[in-house]
């Protein structure tokens, strides 16, 4: 149990937690995002796209680290590419990256401490905070274990605690299944609903099947723009018979990525 | 303290911390009778060990940075709302916090060694220590940010060669010796004697300097942009204009504390006397001083009192001759603190009758007035144990034993009468100073 704070309860001034106008972001020099469109609001969504559409290069932009080359970015009601308070976007933040840096020396509830202090969070919720997030990921009986000693899921799920310890509105997770067994992915989808209820998640993955099974919104983006955006079901009724795939999911995305590569949108 | 910062002394910066200490304490420990004499001398040999502390600091502010790079935090750490300067504040400190308690914990753990024998502790002293603090902050800071800028494993045991080149030969770069004392926090800090300090001026400009790099480095830890880090160069060179001016341009390193140099007597007679920086030594001294006197009541006009002998010889003006009626005495003090040779020192106040080689350098014949002092004690002369080491030109060791030995024999076969109106000879030409040769036959 938790104390709710009244800002936590407050409405909210803003239409979409994440809003994108013609965005356009830089990977390096290449321009990765080209004129994506995007509104995104409490729920879960799965980010889908073949390697180099630009999945890692949006999530980087959602998560304000890189800046917009073009257009516009809303995130929690702030214009983070322009004038908006970026500061007061990232407390709402939670991100959890592709490649996953951490301390290996810290203890897990050392470092989900640290990336509480680095969210601003007040420092008397802190400990409360990072002991909650460090249970709903299944880690309590390793949260005073050195990082270093921790197998790639735990890792991963450690990853994913100080990703949610600051409660975040819009909560970004890059890759975030890699290394879970079967059971702890059944354990994340379950979290990922949970979160969703107060949140807006974005997945950024490869697994058709967990983005059907999870995620309540899909996306799917090739060549650094949306190509898509429904529900799961949708997503399987643009699959056909002779698509590639060995689910119906996986032939709708297979529909849906060969139509965007012969230049139509769905 | 925070839970935060608690954890990034831990993680961050207690391994290096215990490095420092470890090395400062077992370099000091190895130079012990460099700096036994006293909490000054103490101070000063730590300042001396900065050749080595400095460039370890270096190194590990390197070798730190080099770590958060290879944990690639970067991209996690980028989209968090707090401000950049906030985070290098945090590692900054957790970095330079536990180094700078390092330094004045090697003193703690050295400070037995001599607390029960030093009591002299002047306030110069305090700043040749903060002097250090500031010296290896600035050195680990500096490590930081090159290790920042260079995330390379070559960077850390660079920068602690390079540390190692700069602390100790770049102040050979200067002609002036107070060039050199700001180039480098180590130099000219080996100690020649007890009675010596460091001026207060000298200390507040070398850590006005010190605090300038800290700055810099901060800066340059800060700031994202070239530019930005380029306005580090503004407080060095204030740092450095306001170092020249208030440094004493006529600065000598062997700059006497004329408080240490006073004397510290017994209340009781026959007075025996110390330098204020001897003072913790004074019981151990007087026994041995007034059997001295006891062994001299022999003579006409005998001395009557004992006082250590604390001129600095380096400088002609500050030797002075002993007070009438005074024997003087040269004292070192061993690597425990206490009275080194302590069974020599009544032999050595003895010679020539009570009279110093110091003060009558020219026609002083050291056999002559060891082979009287020996009569005067009534045992054979022995070797001076602080000329143990010394050689001859040839390389033979060097003593006067053979010639003080057949003196002393010569004297022995005299009669009581004769053999005392030749050793008070011996006093007055050590008095007088006058020569020496053939007044024992």
């Amino acid at each position: 149990m938790r104390t709710i704070s009244a800002a936590e309860t407050a409405p909210a001034t803003y239409a979409w937690s994440v809003h994108a106008e013609q965005l356009k972001v830089k990977a390096g020099r290449h321009l990765a995002v080209d004129g994506l469109d995007l509104r995104m609001q409490n729920g879960v969504h799965g980010l889908l796209g073949p390697n180099g559409a630009g999945k890692t290069t949006l999530m980087r932009a959602l998560a304000t680290v890189l800046r917009p080359a073009g257009g516009k970015l809303t995130i929690l009601g702030q214009d983070v590419g322009g004038r908006g308070n970026l500061r007061q976007a990232r407390r709402g933040l939670g991100y959890l990256p592709q490649e996953f840096g951490f301390y290996p020396r810290f203890t897990v509830r050392e470092f989900v401490e640290y990336m509480a202090w680095l969210k601003e969070m007040p420092k008397h919720t802190i400990p409360g905070a990072a002991q909650r997030a460090i249970e709903r990921v299944g880690l309590t009986t390793r949260a005073d274990a050195r990082m270093k000693t921790l197998s790639g899921g735990m890792l991963r799920r450690a990853g994913i605690a100080q990703a949610i310890v600051n409660n975040p509105l819009v909560l970004l997770l890059d890759e975030p299944t890699v290394g879970l067994d079967p059971e702890q992915r059944l354990d994340f989808r379950e979290l990922l609903r949970d979160l969703a209820v107060d949140s807006c998640v974005l997945v950024s993955t490869h697994l058709v099947e967990d983005v059907v099974a999870a995620c309540t919104d899909v996306l799917m983006v090739n060549e650094g723009r949306l190509v898509f955006q429904g529900d799961a079901n949708t997503l399987i009724d643009h699959g056909g018979p002779n698509d590639a795939g060995d689910s119906p999911a996986e032939r709708g995305y297979s529909a849906l990525l060969r139509r965007a590569r012969n230049g139509g949108v769905a | 303290m925070t839970r935060v910062l608690r954890v990034q002394l831990l993680r961050f910066g207690l391994p290096g911390a215990l490095l420092i200490l470890l090395v400062g304490t077992v370099a000091l420990f190895l130079d012990r009778g460099l700096w036994s004499g006293g909490w000054m001398e103490l101070a000063m040999e730590q300042r001396d060990h900065l050749m080595l502390l400095c460039p370890l600091a270096l190194a590990i502010g390197g070798w730190l940075a080099r770590r958060e790079h290879r944990a690639t935090v970067t991209e996690l750490f980028a989209g968090t709302p707090r401000p950049q300067h906030q985070r290098v504040l945090l590692t900054l400190t957790a970095v330079g916090l536990p180094i700078a308690l390092a330094y004045p914990a090697i003193l703690a753990v050295s400070a037995p060694w001599i607390m029960a024998t030093a009591e002299y502790l002047p306030s110069a002293a305090y700043g040749v220590v903060a002097v250090g603090v500031l010296a290896v902050i600035a050195s680990a800071w500096t490590g930081l940010a090159v290790g920042r800028l260079v995330p390379s494993p070559a960077t850390a045991p660079g920068l602690a060669v390079a540390g190692f080149v700069a602390v100790l030969a770049g102040p050979m770069a200067f002609r002036e010796e107070w060039q050199s004392v700001l180039a480098s926090p180590a130099w000219a800090m080996s100690p020649w004697n007890e009675f010596q300090t460091v001026p207060a001026a000298v200390s507040a400009a070398q850590a006005i300097l010190a605090l300038t790099v800290i700055v810099a480095a901060a800066v340059v830890l800060s700031a994202r942009r070239w530019q930005t880090r380029s306005v580090a160069a503004a407080p060095i060179a204030l740092g450095l204009v306001a170092a020249i001016a208030v440094m004493p341009h006529d600065y000598d390193r062997v700059t006497i504390d004329p408080v240490a140099q006073e004397l510290v007597c017994t209340d009781d007679a026959p007075r025996v006397c110390v330098g204020r920086a001897h003072s913790g030594l004074l019981t151990e001294i007087t026994p041995k001083a007034r059997e001295a006197l006891a062994l001299l009541a022999k003579l006409p006009g005998a001395p009557t009192s004992a006082q250590e002998d604390t001129d600095n010889y380096l400088d002609e003006s500050d030797i002075k001759p002993p007070p009438d009626g005074v024997v003087e005495f040269r004292m070192e003090v061993g690597p425990d603190g206490r009275l080194a040779d302590a069974g020599h020192l009544v032999t050595r106040m003895l010679e020539g009758g009570g009279t110093s080689f110091a003060n009558c350098t020219e026609f002083y014949e050291i056999p002559v007035a060891r082979a009287a002092g020996s009569w005067l004690s009534g045992r054979a002369p022995v070797n001076d144990p602080e000329e143990a080491g010394v050689t001859f030109d040839d390389g033979t060791p060097y003593t006067v034993l053979p010639e003080t030995t057949a003196l002393w024999e010569k004297l022995r076969a005299l009669p009581e009468a004769e053999a005392l109106a030749k050793v008070a000879a011996v006093r007055k030409a050590g008095l007088e100073c006058t020569d020496m040769t053939g007044l024992l036959g």
